[in-house]
């Protein structure tokens, strides 16, 4: 984005550098001597002489986990007020696929799906590589139920499909009406103003205040601030009385964070998030003294297409055919990996094929499990193509048609005995054998997605700091969080996640006595 | 907190630094638009422009032009100024001027897409003119429905954008 303001400048310079200076130096504090992080910065911390607004309750960030906690924090009696550095609400839960993970619901019932949170969690720490923090994945397996009805009846969110994702064990995941978060972001932000809760826009949190206690009391933002434009804004003081609840999300796009914490990812990946997604904020509670876990577990989007930017229509195509359709090698002809493995597993495995792998689908699994307009999208800017038969399929993306034609069959033959002796992919019971023309193809390679490190939370959604206390007056909700996902954020559990964490981290921050 | 000498000193330098840089930019490309140069006519480039040379040697006079008469050569086919002016400068030229957008104030405030919609009409009507649009209609969305704010794309102040193309390979040309 531009600026297209003709107001002055407002940030001085003065202010600009006295900021930076302090950050420098409790950075250097947690670099050099690590514990006393909190306590170098609370030393430094001098209160404003005038705080330009006061609330109970500041959340920052207007996603699902935000709104979550804003939510809960207004029916609990609090002054709250939500703030979002971007022009825009909803971060990434506006542009996100939608698909929320429960066990045990209604819709699992009506399709002959048992399930339960145990077996939730269970799939969650072993795609997580049992890395999770145990307890706060057992916050959202178990707490998943619940805050989906919630999203329902509470909220007004509609789902209308029953999708599966790679490392689920069963299918679990609720697909909402349109295929994208938009349908409960937008509903929860209608809820949050219905409310009375204030939003303010274009507000960027610069750093977190301490007193000398080390308890956070409030926050330095800009105000009127031009993202990316790191000029525009005008410096503000914002009290929270009660607590503040850092919902800033992950930083999927900030490319010198993420190459810190994992070197191979340059700018050759691309990502599939909005572009504000960074770690700024993130990284002013780790210098106000809040402790950070698992910051290089960052997970690729094995179903991205690099036919399209950003997240696309291909994951949308890729991801319900998983069981149904099967991927291959182009430069072999020949199945690659299990389809319905998980996050992690498919993106490694493609980055060792090295160049893109093919999705595929046929006419009967196709319109069954691809939402139409999605596939009509995708169609249309060229990342799904459509063929009449696998020969024009194998010459069109130079694969050996022999082999291609014969691995085709020896995966039907899997299909019709409902095991795959190759590579253990999961087959349904209404998986039918690839034969039907035309079929539809998408190419994949991926894309930067979901960070699962972020900050050390209690299953209070309280912040822990480096002395292993928590960090008071100071709450966190969905990806700025690490440890619930481990290694591998299952698909579905982002909104599990959020929206569990953040109305424990609204109701919690209500619940804070008033500091001043 | 005291201040430290060093603060001080770069206090001055920024506040030295800036007056220089009003200056210069007042002298040679642009001056901040005044309120009292509302009155000033759409075509009349120099009022704001000062001494800057903004359009091609051989451009007619545009002094006493409106809108209407720009569209006599500027046609949508024919040397189109589609995305080629600010929207505040295509406003001006149809007697929009600031006041009629900003109210009569000494400090003009960011506006929201209220103010657009109270001369422009309805998001609805908007996204059934544009439902043709290839790829998409660029006024409606699965994110934000019709009610993206105008202003994300149509700067008034600074040369318009295309919003989704931050995430989209959408190819439009935002007036």
């Amino acid at each position: 984005m531009k600026k297209d303001d003709i107001k002055e400048k407002t940030l001085s310079r003065r202010n600009f550098l006295k900021t930076t200076g302090a950050a420098a130096a409790a950075a250097m504090a947690v670099g050099g001597l690590a514990i006393p992080a909190k306590n170098a910065q609370a030393a430094g911390d001098a209160l404003p002489k005038k705080w330009d607004e006061t609330y109970d309750v500041v959340v920052i960030g207007s996603g699902f986990a935000g709104l979550a906690a804003a939510i809960e924090a207004k029916n609990a009696g609090a002054n709250v007020v939500v703030l979002d550095k971007m022009p825009v609400h909803g971060g990434n839960s506006i542009i996100n696929g939608g698909d929320f993970s429960a066990p045990g619901t209604k819709m699992q019932e009506a399709n002959g799906v048992k399930d339960s949170a145990e077996v939730m969690l269970k799939d969650m720490l072993r795609a997580g590589l049992y890395l999770n923090h145990p307890e706060n994945a057992k916050m959202v397996a178990y707490g998943a139920k619940d805050a989906f009805e919630w999203s329902e009846s509470y909220i007004g969110a509609r789902y209308t499909k029953l999708n599966f994702h790679g490392g689920h064990s069963v299918k679990r995941t609720h697909g909402t009406i349109t295929a994208s978060g938009s349908e409960l972001v937008n509903k929860m932000y209608a809820k949050t103003k219905d409310l009375g809760v204030k939003i303010q826009l274009r507000t960027k949190l610069v750093k977190f205040i301490s007193n000398k206690e080390g308890r956070i009391v409030g926050l330095e933002v800009r105000k009127d601030y031009k993202f990316p434009d790191e000029s525009t804004g005008k410096t503000a003081f914002i009290k929270a009385k009660k607590a503040v609840v850092l919902s800033s999300g992950g930083f999927s796009q900030d490319l010198r964070l993420r190459q810190i914490q994992d070197p191979r990812l340059t700018d050759k990946f691309g990502s599939t998030n909005q572009p504000g997604a960074t770690g700024e904020a993130l990284m002013a509670a780790c210098i106000a003294g809040a402790m950070d876990v698992q910051m290089d577990w960052i997970q690729l989007g094995p179903w991205t297409s690099p036919d399209e930017k950003g997240f696309g229509y291909v994951p949308l195509f890729c991801e319900p055919l998983v069981g149904y359709g099967l991927m291959i090698n182009p430069k072999t002809g020949k199945r690659f990996f299990k389809e319905t493995g998980n996050r992690k597993e498919r993106a490694d495995a493609i980055i060792a094929v090295g160049e893109p792998v093919l999705i595929m689908g046929d006419s009967y699994a196709v319109p069954k499990q691809v939402v139409p307009e999605k596939l009509q999208k995708g169609m249309e800017i060229g990342a799904i193509k459509k063929f009449d038969t696998l020969e024009d399929v194998a010459k069109n993306y130079n694969i050996p048609v022999d082999v291609f034609l014969k691995e085709v069959a020896r995966w039907n033959s899997f299909v019709e005995k409902k095991k795959d002796d190759d590579f253990g992919c999961m087959i349904f019971p209404d998986t039918k054998p690839t034969v039907v023309a035309p079929f539809y193809v998408a190419r994949l390679w991926p894309k930067v997605h979901h960070t699962m490190g972020g900050l050390v939370i209690d299953k209070n959604a309280q912040v822990i700091g480096f002395d292993f206390k928590p960090v008071k007056g100071l709450y966190a909700a969905g990806e700025v969080t690490g440890g619930v996902h481990g290694a591998v954020r299952l698909g579905g559990v982002a909104m599990a996640d959020c929206l569990v964490f953040g109305r424990v981290a609204g109701k919690n921050a209500a619940d804070e006595k008033a500091w001043g | 907190m005291k201040k430290h000498p060093y603060q001080k000193m770069t206090k001055t330098l920024a506040v030295l630094f800036s007056i220089t840089m009003v200056f210069i930019l007042s002298q040679t490309l642009w001056a901040a638009p005044k309120l009292e140069q509302s009155k000033a006519k759409g075509g009349d480039c120099a009022a704001c422009h000062v001494k800057a040379k903004m359009l091609p040697d051989k451009h007619a006079d545009t002094k006493a032009m409106n809108w209407e008469a720009c569209k006599t050569c500027h046609t949508k086919d024919n040397l189109s100024l589609i995305g080629k002016l600010p929207g505040s400068h295509r406003h001006q030229l149809a007697e929009v001027n600031c006041v009629k957008c900003h109210g009569k104030t000494k400090k003009p405030e960011a506006l929201t897409m209220e103010q657009c919609v109270a001369c422009h009409g309805s998001t609805a009507k908007l996204v059934e003119k544009t439902k043709d649009v290839k790829p998409t209609n660029p006024h409606t969305s699965p994110h934000y429905g019709s009610e993206l704010d105008c202003n994300l794309c149509h700067h008034q102040h600074a040369k318009s954008e295309n919003y989704c193309a931050q995430c989209h390979k959408f190819d439009f040309k935002t007036p």
